[in-house]
């Protein structure tokens, strides 16, 4: 009799897990910094992922009648070209730490969802500008 | 006397009297003496009135602007309107604590009141000022509002703009919190009934407790949502945040518990099931207070961190341990009073509080499973929404059918009369499908269609047939109908069963029909979007007290003028975008002000987001809550035996 009910048990958890880990596996969404993305490109091939970074100095192209905005993530060693549609948050601005969701097409990464990470005080970059262990801690600080 | 005194004064006694409620009830229960508990209920009060004076006192500088203690000179600004200064109290963590201890003292000391359990009592009202000798020692070493300002400020930052743009959000945090701190006491009883042995009374005994914590639980979800969709400005209501989560896990708990509780009361089954699960419950509670406040999970609205992390994984984990060491040292001797059926009422009831159970620990595993990830591989990843869809629709699928099936057949085992209701709820699910899909409705949303009339064929049968029965032995159909006033608390339940299955329904088509799309116009210009014309007229800057705002003037054609609106505050460089919804019982059309031409004023940005049946979602919220009140709503049924004793007979 309890027999049976552990078995049924144990069959409905596995379901679960099977489920839940199987799909975690497809719905992860990786954190990547540009470094990291150049040292293994292949591991993120046509993987949604967050691509986070600093927006490089002068890159920003912003078309309001299109609402194409293009501009290049970079951590202070690899730049990337992202492009996005959609009206940049206010505080898009030049050395701000971003986060861009989406994909890879080819060498461009194509956003699908912006999010910027601004501290509420903003500092000017170090000479010589950051590595990347410094913007990974920009952002991760920022809120 | 200054506000910042007074506190700290009020937290003392409140801490004194716990202390003096907790000595007396260990008195109680050693010397076997009912009249040290009226003393530990006369403590209750005590403890109640000091936190309600440290409460006022924390209003007052509030309202006062007084900046001498931390709390003010931190979350406060003198530019803030009256009402957002009032609720200011709950917007950082050390008010909101505060409120909780409120509401922690408070229910302490009612459902004191309500105890008249010799043996039980003091381990139950023990319990609850253990709970809240927690809080009110948090508030009063670990995080006080009242600690005093060296140099206090002329002015403070003000609390969180987001928190601000709304109404919402003074009455969200209170309905939470209510429904948090409501679980407590099924906690407290259960706690008792595992000390003093007795292991079936408590469950009825604290079930109005448990269903008025549900309610407000659902509300304050409910109402978290549609701030979140009036407010964040992404067309949303859930995004599967963890503190989204954090709110969910106590609810799927509790809705669960609240199920088995049925089922223990009326069968005396599921013992054992029900001492775990309300400790899962209550202990949930401080696990999403750990989660949001502890800085351990970054979200959108978690305060800033603290010590008060460690310290609620502290009492996390004494919760458990103690919930569970009392189980596993009795349940050798928890036996239930039969065994379960599982084609009967019971037995599908079962089902579904493992349904939810099963839930609860998806949105755990979600919400955990980025901090296993950095800990093993050191990877940054984020779990989003597709993995909690994908698991949730096919949960959903088997809540919608077992909360239709479950009330359908009785207790014990199936009869024959109810095949005929099945046989109708099965050509209901079918046809409501097959219509969906011959509509072009994805496979999806035509099933949940299909559930959805399942569930209405459900609730239909059991309304009428225990009318139609009546009108059969008294005659006359109006006497059946007289008989909905006795079973009120029956027909709360199936309106909130209704509800449910709108929710679900409403859910579907939100989350699978929706247009999300953005332009660029000029002042004037006209827009063909959606089977609308969209036409901006005006944009205008308004200046108030605390912000500053850029509003457009929009025309939706046949639903009139819409003014989707930037905020700029002073304590921000950012400014927040205020939406504006247009509801209509079909769609919603939603629009945000998305950028404007800072320099001319010669074009705007706007985002339109059209989502069909969101209305009927915050309609089921009211729906609910009405179902909830009809449950909890003190029984009449003495008076009607009086004046209609045939209808009882």
């Amino acid at each position: 009799m309890k027999l049976k009910y552990l078995v049924g048990f144990l069959i409905v958890m596995g379901a679960i897990a099977y489920l839940a880990f199987g799909g975690l596996g497809n719905s992860l969404v990786y954190y990547v910094l540009p470094s990291e993305y150049a040292e293994n490109p292949a591991r993120y091939e046509g993987k949604r992922i967050r691509l986070g970074g600093l927006v490089k100095e002068g890159t920003v192209r912003y078309d309001p009648k299109s609402l194409d905005l293009r501009f290049v993530v970079t951590d202070g060693v690899v730049d990337i070209p992202v492009e996005h549609k959609g009206t940049p948050p206010e505080l898009f601005k030049d050395n701000q730490g971003v986060v861009v969701e989406g994909r890879f097409d080819g060498e461009v990464f194509r956003g699908e969802n912006l999010l910027i990470k601004h501290s509420e005080t903003y500092q000017a970059p170090p000479e010589g500008g950051y590595t990347p262990e410094e913007v990974r801690k920009l952002i991760e600080e920022a809120k | 006397m200054t506000p910042g005194m007074l506190g700290q004064l009020g937290l003392m006694l409140a801490v004194f009297f716990s202390v003096a409620g907790l000595v007396s009830v260990v008195a109680a229960w050693v010397l076997r003496d009912a009249r040290y508990v009226r003393v530990a209920r006369r403590a209750a009060l005590l403890a109640f009135l000091g936190t309600l004076v440290a409460f006022g006192a924390l209003e007052w500088a509030l309202l006062t602007d007084d900046f001498s203690i931390l709390y003010t000179a931190r979350n406060h600004t003198t530019a803030s309107p009256t009402w957002v200064k009032f609720a200011t109290l709950w917007a950082a963590l050390e008010g909101s604590i505060l409120l909780w201890a409120l509401l922690q003292t408070l229910y302490t000391w009612l459902a004191g009141l309500r105890m008249r359990d010799y043996w039980t009592s003091p381990v139950a009202l023990g319990t609850l000022f253990a709970v809240q000798l927690f809080f009110l020692v948090n508030v009063l070493f670990v995080i006080n509002p009242f600690t005093p300002v060296p140099n206090p400020p002329a002015d403070g930052p003000g609390p969180n703009p987001l928190l601000q743009n709304h109404w919402m959000m003074a009455v969200h945090p209170i309905l939470m919190y209510l429904g948090f701190v409501g679980l407590s006491v099924p906690f407290a009883h259960a706690i008792a009934a595992m000390v003093t042995r007795r292991y079936q009374t408590w469950v009825s005994e604290t079930k109005w407790w448990l269903i008025f914590a549900w309610g407000f639980l659902t509300a304050a979800i409910f109402a978290g949502g549609w701030w979140s969709y009036e407010v964040l400005g992404w067309g949303g209501y859930w995004a599967w945040d963890p503190v989204e989560n954090a709110s969910f896990i106590p609810w799927l708990l509790a809705t669960a518990f609240v199920h088995t509780a049925m089922v223990q009361e009326r069968r005396s089954l599921f013992r054992s099931w029900n001492f775990a699960l309300v400790t899962l419950a209550f202990a949930a509670t401080v696990f999403g207070t750990f989660l949001t406040r502890s800085g351990v999970i970054e979200s959108v609205h978690a305060f800033a961190g603290g010590p008060v992390g460690p310290i609620f994984l502290g009492f996390l984990l004494v919760i458990l341990t103690t919930g569970f060491a009392l189980l596993g040292r009795v349940s050798s001797e928890v036996r239930d009073a039969g065994s379960v059926r599982l084609w009967s009422r019971e037995g599908l009831l079962l089902l579904g509080a493992l349904v939810f159970v099963v839930m609860a620990f998806v949105v755990i595993l979600g919400t955990l499973f980025p901090l296993l990830v950095e800990a093993f591989s050191g990877d940054k990843v984020s779990v989003g929404a597709p993995f909690f869809n994908q698991l949730f629709v096919p949960l959903g699928y088997a809540m919608l059918a077992l909360m239709a099936l479950g009330p359908v057949l009785p207790w014990r085992r199936a009869e024959p009369e109810t095949l005929r209701a099945l046989a109708a709820m099965a050509v209901a699910l079918v046809l409501g499908t097959g219509v969906g899909l011959a509509l072009g409705w994805t496979l999806w949303v035509s099933l949940t269609a299909g559930l959805f009339l399942f569930n209405l064929v459900a609730l239909a049968w059991l309304v009428a047939s225990p009318i139609a029965r009546k009108a059969r032995v008294l005659g006359g159909v109006r006497t059946g109908v007289g008989a909905l006033a006795w079973s009120r608390r029956r027909y709360g339940g199936y309106l909130v069963h209704f509800a449910v299955a709108l929710t679900a329904l409403a859910i579907a088509f939100s989350q699978s029909y929706r247009l999300d799309v953005q332009k660029t116009l000029e002042i004037g210009e006209s827009w063909q979007v959606a089977g609308r014309t969209i036409t901006v007229h005006a944009l205008r800057a308004v200046e108030e007290s605390h912000r500053y705002s850029v509003i457009a003037d929009v025309e939706v054609s046949g639903l009139g003028l819409l003014h989707p609106r930037l905020n700029y505050y002073r304590t921000s460089r950012t400014p927040f975008a205020s939406p504006a919804v247009a509801y209509t019982l079909g769609k919603d059309y939603y629009l945000v002000l998305q950028a404007f031409d800072q320099k001319d004023s010669e074009w705007v940005t706007l985002r339109l987001v059209v989502t069909p049946l969101v209305l009927w979602l915050w309609a089921s919220a009211v729906l609910m809550v009405l179902g909830t009140a009809m449950i909890l709503w003190p029984s009449t049924r003495r008076v009607q035996v009086g004046r209609t004793p045939e209808v009882e007979a």
